[in-house]
């Protein structure tokens, strides 16, 4: 019965996944009566309760009042947008570090190198505690260095100039926009739009372009803060800087820790990719006039980008996972949240398995999406000699 | 009539303190086709890499079409857009569709609208025969097919010059003769063609003249058939009764 490859495939993973649904059934059943048996409640009724907390920072309104269920939320936004910021950072870092390392120039290249040695043998915590004594001995905000009248850097916080629009919304706006641009660049380049006719190419941008700035500009419309301006600007009000969007130092540390510390692993990768790049390639685009620039990003970045995609994934993966560093110095990420709601709640496994679930879907997110880029990109044929 | 289009003069070459080149003296009229030949590490393969300064010269003399080859960017820039160059392991851009690899030259550093690089490219895709595969990618190419593809794509930037170095020499025999007879088509055309080779077949049906390189120097020019029956030079005729006896 089990003759053929396919069915023995089949078979293994009904198998495997058999064995895993009894072991979580069981213990779960053990756990609960356990617990029962101590007096304690399982289940996830808590998430309903207010916390009686504040957090520290969040990107949606949050009060005391409000509950575990919408605090996880708050926790799991700001990790989304401290992984998203600092993985973005560390690729800046990375791919200048490595342009630098692959560089003809010799002090490029010892700058290049001489970054790789001290930030990727620190360890990733003493990075942060570090940027955040830093950050938090800069001016006090009525001392605070002044760019240009529109944002402030001090010790409470880089100020940035925002709109005087709810958090969600703004949420709203931005998951509109990443979409929209993610959509954008999908449909100019995947193979499958490239038979489209110019005009019906035309109005499918259109499309893409209008839908967004129609879902944007509803989004700010609807969440404006009544008798407000529209544009928050920062100012420096006596003591304090009123208005405008406040960065905490914790924040601010994270992700410069992790775009500086993973910025040095993902520069080593970055280089290998360049490396792997056969010279003919770069040679042939120079032989058709190409100028350096367009060596680079048509033909090197691209094949190097190709090489080194699986990696960079588990790089990401890995990265993100830096995040839960919040904890340490005091920013509130979905990892800080789960652990102050276990000491204020007593649902340990609840909120472990919270926790665990969280990253599971957000690192297998990364992953799925990469793969399926990587699917997509990858180089077709077998007949290539470099 | 006749204008020139590569001239050489005194030009040496350098790698570190090897002497690859020594004093080349070259000229190339418009609408020469010209094979060069030469036992292996002779210097053929860094002579014509320094005519689109792939590889630069340490003294002497280069000029394209008029222009210099010397430090200045926008004259490489200018060299480099009107000679095209065919390498012997293709080195297409395996990324791109066949048909982006003949447009994106055309589009980037000429400007030359999409829809009009790509009317361009299938002109030439249909010319080297395979037009059916522009939508492919290299790697679903034979090499043969692939180099035929690398030509179309020189061959879109519209240039005045052709370098090719042993295109025919990574490929399987019964492929070798559809390159070659592409090649026979160009300079039946007039295309300005400086060949490394080892087709001594294609030297003596379009070649004007041939050279003999050895050890960084031309030891010996002359037209085919003087040059196959008559070589003046003893490393000449030792080197043709070398490739000519298998
Ligand atoms: N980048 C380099 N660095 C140092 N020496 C080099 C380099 N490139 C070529 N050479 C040397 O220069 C000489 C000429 O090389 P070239 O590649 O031009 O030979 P060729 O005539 O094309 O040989 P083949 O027929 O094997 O391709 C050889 O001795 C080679 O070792
Ligand atoms: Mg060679």
């Amino acid at each position: 019965m089990l003759k053929t490859r396919k069915a023995r495939a089949w078979a293994i993973q009904i198998g495997f996944l058999a064995i895993v649904a009894f072991l979580l059934i069981s213990s779960t059943l053990v756990a609960r009566d356990t617990l029962h048996a101590q007096g304690m409640n399982s289940g996830f009724g808590f998430l309903d309760r207010s916390t009686g907390w504040d957090v520290g920072f969040s990107l949606i309104e949050f009060s005391p009042f409000d509950t575990y269920g919408k605090v996880i939320v708050v926790g799991l936004l700001n990790t989304i947008f401290l992984g998203i910021i600092g993985i973005v950072l560390a690729n800046v870092v990375g791919l200048t570090i490595a342009v630098f390392r692959t560089s003809e120039n010799g002090a490029l290249n010892a700058i290049g190198t001489l970054y790789i040695e001290i930030f990727r043998n620190v360890p990733i915590i003493l990075q942060a505690f570090f940027w955040y004594a830093i950050l938090t001995h800069l001016p006090r905000p009525k001392d605070a260095y002044n760019l240009g009248e529109v944002a402030f850097v001090s010790a409470r916080g880089v100020y940035l100039p925002g709109l005087n629009v709810t958090g969600s919304s703004a949420l709203i706006f931005f998951i509109a926009l990443v979409l929209g641009i993610f959509f954008y660049i999908w449909f100019t380049s995947a193979r499958r739009f490239r038979s489209l006719t110019p005009s019906a190419k035309k109005n499918g941008k259109l499309t893409i372009v209008g839908l967004v700035l129609v879902i944007a500009v509803a989004a700010l419309v609807m969440g404006r803060i009544p008798e407000t301006n529209l544009f928050s600007i920062p100012t420096l009000k006596g003591l304090n800087i009123r208005e405008g969007i406040r960065i905490p130092p914790e924040m601010s540390a994270l992700a410069v820790s992790m775009a500086v510390y993973g910025g040095a692993y993902l520069a080593e990768i970055i280089r290998a990719g360049f490396l792997s790049v056969g010279k003919g390639q770069a040679e042939a685009a120079e032989a058709l006039g190409l100028s350096p620039w367009y060596v680079f990003t048509r033909v090197r970045l691209p094949l190097a980008f190709r090489a080194i995609l699986p990696t960079l994934t588990n790089q990401y993966v890995w990265l993100f996972k830096a995040t839960t560093l919040g904890i340490a110095i005091g920013f509130t990420d979905f990892f800080s949240v789960i652990s102050v709601s276990i000491n204020q709640s007593g649902q340990t496994l609840e909120l472990i398995a919270i926790l665990m679930v969280g990253f599971l879907v957000m690192n297998n997110t990364i992953s799925f999406v990469l793969n399926r880029v990587n699917k997509a990109i990858k180089l077709k044929g077998t007949q290539l000699r470099t | 009539m006749s204008e020139v289009a590569i001239q050489i003069r005194g030009m040496n070459k350098f790698y570190g303190t090897f002497h690859a080149l020594k004093e080349i003296n070259l000229t190339v009229q418009k609408g020469d086709r010209i094979v060069i030949c030469g036992p292996s590490g002779s210097g053929k393969s860094t002579m014509i890499r320094c005519v689109n300064r792939l590889e630069e010269h340490q003294a002497g003399v280069i000029e394209v079409l008029g222009t210099e080859l010397n430090d200045e960017v926008g004259n490489i820039d200018v060299i480099r857009r009107d000679v095209g160059m065919v390498f012997q392991h293709f080195n297409l851009f395996p990324h791109l569709t066949v048909l982006d690899n003949c447009t994106l030259s055309p589009m980037l550093s000429r400007k030359v609208s999409q829809a009009e690089a790509e009317k361009t490219a299938m002109m030439y895709l249909e010319r080297v025969k395979i037009p059916e595969q522009a939508e492919k990618f290299p790697g679903e190419l034979s090499g043969g097919q692939q180099q035929r593809v690398a030509i179309a794509r020189a061959l879109c930037m519209k240039p005045e010059i052709l370098l090719f170095d042993e295109p025919t020499s990574a490929l399987d025999p019964e492929m070798i003769s559809e390159v070659l007879e592409v090649m026979v088509e160009l300079a039946q055309d007039g295309m300005t063609m400086l060949c490394v080779t080892h087709e001594m077949g294609f030297a003596r049906q379009v070649a004007d003249r041939v050279i003999f390189m050895d050890k960084g120097e031309i030891v010996e020019e002359g037209p085919p058939e003087d040059f196959f029956n008559s070589p003046k030079e003893e490393r000449t005729r030792t080197f043709l009764q070398q490739i000519l006896s298998h």
